[in-house]
């Protein structure tokens, strides 16, 4: 800790840490400083003037937002003075001022009318005519009211120091200053909201919920985003049973206040007119809308049925990792123990289940990394190139880290460093960027690997562990680790230098690890590498998987996976039940008579006609989700699902960190919380059994109650790992596990003609629900295909123009708008997996060997155009 | 009429003089800075500057040798000099001369002061608006460069000197040192807060002197004539010379280099000939446009730092601005808020709402529109921007405002009594436009 400084304040004696700002002192010691641009997540700009206080000695007053304490300083922010000068500042911020509160979004709210009621005089001396600013929107979602502006560049600051968008600046000069995109463009940026939620008055608003109501009519409640796994906290805020706004907290949360477009302007899903909205028997082909109580019968009795006719193992279950924490315990209760099967899965099993196997087989834990970790490291290693849009707020610690704690950035991944204007793009922000060719993290991983264990930096390795290392990496060659992934050998050693060499060195990866093939293979070369590079196993150092889902990495941990019982108990081989993918397998083979698709839509992952055929083969499909879809149209009986905001348990996120999801509205219609659909279902269930001492459990129990069982179920040590048991684990680990590398013979042949296609998250969307979300259609509605603007150059193709992508140049196509983007590597294709189901079907599938996971988001394409190009 | 020599302006009035190197090396240009790399120590070099007693030029009169001890000497990452050319004071046109007419003179002053603090980077800051001075400084630099004057391994020693010409786009308020510095790195103009000071965080955060172009070009004259020889010349606390750029109703405007602590009687009516017309005096800018106004009472108040603050004004960039007894002061004033209205940065609540406040007052009293309480609500309005701005352009815009109505309130009532201007019978007309 720094060294204590004491000072008087207004009298009062304070001592706080040397480097502490006075405002911050003084509101130590219980005195509020009036203030505007002053914000504590951005450096002090001391522009507005409110906050000057006196200071003994001082030649003149002073900017306490400004001015670090020193000792024995002695204050007055009281003194007539300091209130003559805040006097000063309100009178002229309050001249051109509209004054037009009653219409405001920011009234009740709002820091000009905060301190003017303290610090202003009652009269106005202005009697000229005010300032006025034409109106201008600032994009499709930020109303921009320049007359209500007071200049403080918070927003600006916020877009250039935290999200390193920039896509704010000041505009004009003296009294007609205005902020504004470059040259009165529309906005073209990240759209995260943080503008909005830091403007201390109602210059910037969201549009989405303009004059949607007043401030104090705003019921609020704290809980956790159901998009990403970065797991922000955010507040809800709603009239009634409506959401009509997001904010977060400054400072609160792993997110600290700060959100991405999905937090701030995703809520829209909630409320959305198509959500499901009652259970629904069909029979016949005519759908009946029915109680709770006769879905549940029926739900109950069908299962039974099968049961008694096939066998328990005749059902399988699958439920989305957007669920909490509670409700995936309760599902994999219901279907293991109620029904006993040993069939069920989650979501997880698309990737995250790759990191969680790898990482538990090398270091017994998945927990190393948390943010701290991030800010605090001097190098980062990073396979995610897209980690600025699937993972925003992760992104926010590493640019936090890069660009204000000048921390190394090491990035590998297929794309290529250039920028759109004004979204930030890790490759662009790397002091490394390693572009490696599709599809080559294994062999790149590799390379890393080689020149670490080949190098002579200092770990606590032992010398035996060490060979083996070199030995079994001997016959890699570096001739062959370029001709495959285009990097050269002395990249590859001066990268494994510089990460081997780091004080606190964090290795961060993506879905390019976890979701592409070999992924459960090169989560463990990725261990590998950070054990011999030193970078595992003491405080700081570590890898962090990053998760698509908000709650994926809860899903494994409550026994959401055929593997995992809750608490990461492995199930032994006899016991372990079908994956998804084997589910859907035998489903179409027969085997499997009745699904349970809880959230889960598995023509988004898997090849739809298969998934199709097996889906019809069902006896007894049940569909539980927020909206229809594909399965819904199958299903035999669907139960309308409650979305995050309607409920209450927990999320857990990339970190591992469990947090608290709080119900902030009732269910919308007639649906209920998933939680509430398993436990009325385990009670029917036993009920049917005949089991008697189950009447008395006809109550649902609260989730409280389902928390309570869940920490006492899990293993004591849950959720953390001891530093030596880490260590142990890998020690172990390198002992007997060291395999033989193996790198491709040769790089693929570029063909003419043929691009990498792949699907990805964009900033804008998280799977399939962001698309119900109006804020977030308002800034990407539909599906198109980003190519770099060379290739679109070569193909003379233009922005907009359709293009028709076939998979190995016969059978059908798929046609799509096409849009530039300089981020991405020439050669390659990019599809927002969010939309059109059209493409995976080019993609081949492959699944992997040890871990069951669907590998289907990247391929090989032909391109040709299609129409003329619009205009 | 006495006559004093010149030092600065010496050179350019050599018939045939230009300023190419070749001119400047013909009266021992460049001497001076081979000397300092050869044969000084940077601090022998501050040591000489501080006694010599040389003040900035720039507008604050701050010591040029202390500012340059300011910057650490343990500092090992790059150091940088600024030479602030961006010269837009209303009333001021000095460093153009000496930019147009004799560049070497100022870059040797450069290199100069880059070896005592350290720097092996220098850039000259221009006004945007000053084409013709771009060019010549550019072709400057490039014979420098060509004659081995600057670049790498200078004069046989290991020292680098970098210069770089930056233009600027047309805000006054560039001229204001930090704001120039965000300017060069590429940002908008915007005054920073201070502290920290420029010498310990300034350009790129990095450790950074800005001095003037006048200051820059005294430099090789003291080393060649001491710092004893310049101190001698002007009073004691305010050493050398000044070369004040007198402007409005005199009969010969121009630039004159003279030791400081004449007499502005002298300065008006021997040296620059006189008011126009021999009409009576009425006021004096003596400061530039942000001096405040003086009366002719001071007409024998002593052109030098401390004198003129005596009286209420400052020297500032030394642009002596004179008022015959036709001028109206509320227009004046009115036409220097117009100026600093347009050029206020927009940073700061005060400055930047008050400026546009005042200025509408103004207009109004001009326009015949002023009630009685306006006179005591502008007074109030600049008491609410003075000290409590980023930086010094608030104390700027009220100078003019506060001595007007110090010096000739009776000006002001007239205007609101007659509900007129009684000096432009059709200002009411103009304004309204
Ligand atoms: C609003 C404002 C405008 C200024 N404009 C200039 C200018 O045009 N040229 C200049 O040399 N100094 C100007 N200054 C002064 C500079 O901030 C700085 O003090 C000066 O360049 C330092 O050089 P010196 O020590 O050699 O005087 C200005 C200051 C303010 C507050
Ligand atoms: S990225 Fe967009 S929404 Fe976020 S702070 Fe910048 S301008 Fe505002
Ligand atoms: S828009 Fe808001 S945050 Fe931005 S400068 Fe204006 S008042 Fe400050
Ligand atoms: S005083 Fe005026 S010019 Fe200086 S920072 Fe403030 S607004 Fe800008
Ligand atoms: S809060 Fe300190 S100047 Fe604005």
């Amino acid at each position: 800790m720094n060294k204590m400084i004491k000072l008087k304040i207004n009298d009062l004696e304070v001592e706080v840490e040397d480097g502490t700002l006075l405002i911050e002192a003084a509101k130590k010691a219980g005195v509020e400083i009036p203030h505007f641009c002053y914000h504590p997540k951005l450096k002090p700009d001391a522009n507005c003037r409110m906050c000057i206080v006196e200071i003994e000695k001082a030649r003149k007053l002073q900017t306490s937002c400004s001015t670090p304490v020193t000792e024995g300083m002695v204050v007055k922010t009281n003194s007539p003075e300091v209130k003559e000068a805040q006097f000063g500042v309100m009178e002229f911020l309050l001249g051109n001022h509209p004054l037009d509160c009653p219409e405001c979004d920011q009234g009740g709210e709002c820091q000009l009318q905060d301190f003017a009621h303290e610090n202003s005089p009652m009269t106005s001396r202005f009697v000229e005519e005010k300032r006025v600013f034409e109106k201008e929107y600032f994009g499709p979602l930020i109303e921009k009211e320049m007359n209500r502006c007071v200049s403080c560049l918070r927003c600006v600051r916020y877009c250039d120091e935290v999200v390193g968008s920039n896509a704010l600046g000041s505009m004009q000069r003296g009294n007609m200053h205005e902020i504004g995109a470059f040259a009165h463009q529309e906005l073209e940026c990240e759209y995260c909201g943080g503008c909005i939620q830091i403007c201390p008055v109602g210059a910037l608003t969201s549009r989405l919920s303009m004059y949607d109501y007043r401030t104090w009519q705003l019921k609020k409640t704290e809980t956790i985003c159901n998009y990403c796994g970065d797991g922000c906290l955010l507040t809800l805020e709603g009239v009634k049973d409506d959401i009509t706004r997001v904010s977060s907290e400054m400072g609160a949360g792993r997110n600290g206040g700060d959100l991405c477009a999905r937090g701030f302007f995703g809520y829209g899903m909630i409320n959305h007119a198509e959500r499901l909205s009652r259970p629904t028997v069909r029979t016949k082909g005519r759908d009946l809308q029915v109680t709770w109580d006769w879905a549940a019968d029926k739900t109950a009795s069908g299962l039974n049925e099968i049961k008694a006719k096939y066998g328990p193992q005749a059902i399988g279950g699958v439920i989305s990792a957007h669920c909490t924490n509670e409700e995936i315990y309760l599902f994999q209760k219901l279907m293991r123990q109620t029904i006993g099967t040993s069939h069920i899965d989650s979501s997880a099993r698309l990737g995250h289940i790759n990191a969680v196997s790898g990482l538990v087989k090398a270091f017994g834990t998945t927990r190393m990394v948390r943010y701290e970790d991030i800010l605090q490291a001097d190098v980062l290693l990073v396979f995610a190139g897209e980690l600025t849009e699937s993972n925003p707020i992760t992104a926010i610690k590493v640019k936090e880290a890069v660009r204000q704690n000048k921390a190394k950035l090491i990035a590998v991944d297929s794309y290529s460093a250039g920028r759109e204007t004004y979204i930030s793009h890790l490759p662009n922000l790397a002091t490394h960027h390693l572009e490696i060719r599709p599809g080559t993290e294994g062999t790149a991983i590799l390379g890393l690997l080689k020149a670490v264990a080949e190098g002579s930096h200092q770990t606590s390795l032992s010398q035996t562990a060490r060979d083996k290392f070199k030995e079994s990496l001997s016959s890699v060659s570096y001739d062959n680790i370029e001709a495959v992934t285009g990097i050269s050998e002395k990249t590859f050693r001066e990268m494994g230098t510089l990460y081997a060499g780091a004080q606190r060195g964090v290795l961060i990866f993506g879905r390019a690890i976890t979701r592409c093939e070999e992924g459960y293979q090169n989560v463990l070369k990725l261990a590998d590498l950070a054990i011999a590079a030193g970078q595992a196993g003491q405080p700081g150092k570590g890898l962090l998987s990053l998760t698509k889902e908000n709650n994926e990495y809860g899903a494994v941990e409550m026994g959401g996976a055929s593997e995992y019982l809750p608490g990461l108990q492995p199930v032994g081989a006899e016991q372990k039940g079908h994956t998804l993918v084997e589910m859907i397998d035998a489903a179409a083979r027969g085997e499997i008579k009745a699904l349970y698709l809880v959230g889960e839509n598995p023509f988004r992952s898997l090849p739809q006609k298969k998934v199709e055929e097996a889906l019809s083969n069902l006896e007894l499909l049940i569909c539980q989700d927020l909206f229809p879809s594909e399965v819904s149209a199958l299903a035999h009986i669907i139960l309308p699902a409650a979305s995050y905001a309607e409920k209450s348990g927990h999320f857990t996120n990339l970190e591992g960190e469990v947090q608290k999801v709080r119900k902030a509205i009732e269910p919308v219609g007639n649906s209920k919380p998933d939680w509430e659909i398993f436990s009325l279902l385990e009670r029917k269930l036993e009920a049917e059994l005949g089991d008697p001492s189950q009447s008395q459990k006809l109550e649902a129990p609260s989730v409280d109650v389902v928390w309570r069982e869940i920490v006492t179920t899990l293993p004591a040590a849950w959720p953390n790992l001891s530093e030596e048991k880490i260590v142990a684990k890998m020690t172990a680990y390198i002992e007997n596990g060291l395999r033989s590398y193996v790198v491709p013979e040769r790089a693929r042949e570029k063909e003419e003609g043929v691009f990498d296609l792949s699907m990805s998250q964009v900033l804008f969307h998280a799977g399939r629900m962001s698309t119900y979300a109006p804020g977030l259609t308002t800034l990407l509605e539909k599906a198109v295909v980003l190519i770099h603007p060379d290739d679109a150059e070569d193909l003379e193709i233009q922005e907009g123009e359709e293009i028709e992508l076939k998979a190995g140049g016969n059978g059908s196509g798929v046609t799509v708008p096409v849009k530039f983007s300089k981020k991405l590597s020439v050669g390659s294709l990019l599809f927002p997996e969010h939309f059109g189901l059209e493409m995976q079907a080019l993609l081949p599938l492959t699944v992997d060997p040890i871990t069951g996971v669907p590998y289907g988001d990247r391929g090989r394409v032909t391109l040709a155009k299609v129409s003329a190009p619009v205009s | 009429m006495q006559t004093y020599e010149p030092i600065l302006l010496k050179n350019m009035s050599r018939p045939g003089y230009v300023g190419s190197l070749e001119d400047y090396r013909g009266v021992g240009g460049y001497a001076m800075l081979e000397k300092v790399l050869k044969e000084m120590s940077p601090s022998d070099l501050i040591d000489i500057v501080k006694k010599s007693g040389l003040r900035g030029r720039g507008g604050a009169g701050f010591s040029t040798g202390m500012k340059w001890s300011f910057i650490p000497k343990d500092h090992t990452g790059p150091r940088y000099l600024c030479c602030n050319a961006d010269e837009s004071e209303p009333g001021t046109f000095k460093d153009r001369q000496l930019i147009e007419r004799d560049p070497h003179q100022m870059l040797e002053g450069i290199g100069i002061a880059c070896f005592a603090i350290g720097a092996h980077q220098a850039y000259i800051y221009i006004r945007g608006e000053f084409d013709l001075g771009a060019e010549i400084i550019q072709n400057a630099i490039r014979e420098a460069y060509d004659a081995k004057l600057f670049g790498k391994d200078l004069f046989g020693t290991d020292f680098d000197i970098d210069v770089v010409l930056h233009r600027g786009a047309g805000a006054y308020i560039c001229g204001e040192e930090t704001a120039l510095l965000e300017s060069i790195e590429g940002k908008r103009g915007k005054p920073r807060t201070k502290p920290p000071f420029p010498a310990i965080h300034g350009l790129y955060q990095e450790p950074t002197v800005v001095n003037n172009v006048e200051t820059l070009a005294n430099l090789p004259y003291i080393l060649k004539n001491g710092p004893e020889w310049y101190a001698g010349i002007g009073t004691q606390k305010s050493t050398g010379t000044r070369i004040f750029s007198v402007s409005g109703h005199v009969k010969r405007p121009g630039n004159y280099e003279v030791p400081l602590g004449i007499t502005l009687r002298e300065m008006i009516y021997e040296i620059a000939g006189g008011v126009r017309e021999d009409k009576e005096l009425k006021a004096i800018i003596p400061g530039g446009a942000s001096a405040p106004f003086l009366k002719p009472e001071h007409l024998d108040a002593r052109m030098d730092f401390e004198s003129i603050a005596e009286v209420g004004s400052m020297l500032g960039s030394g642009g002596v601005t004179v008022m015959d007894v036709d001028t109206c002061m509320v227009w004046a004033a009115m036409n220097l808020m117009e100026f600093f209205h347009h050029e206020s940065c927009g940073k700061c609540t005060p400055c930047r709402e008050g400026s546009a406040w005042i200025l509408q007052v103004l207009r109004r009293i001009e326009g015949g529109l002023g009630k009685p309480e306006d006179i005591d609500l502008l007074v109030s309005l600049c008491e609410r921007i003075e000290g409590k701005t980023v930086c010094a352009f608030g104390e700027a815009e009220i100078g003019p405002i506060l001595s007007t109505i110090k010096n000739f309130r009776e000006e002001y009532e007239t205007h609101i009594a007659e509900k007129r201007c009684p000096y432009r019978p059709d200002a009411a007309l103009a304004i309204a436009h």
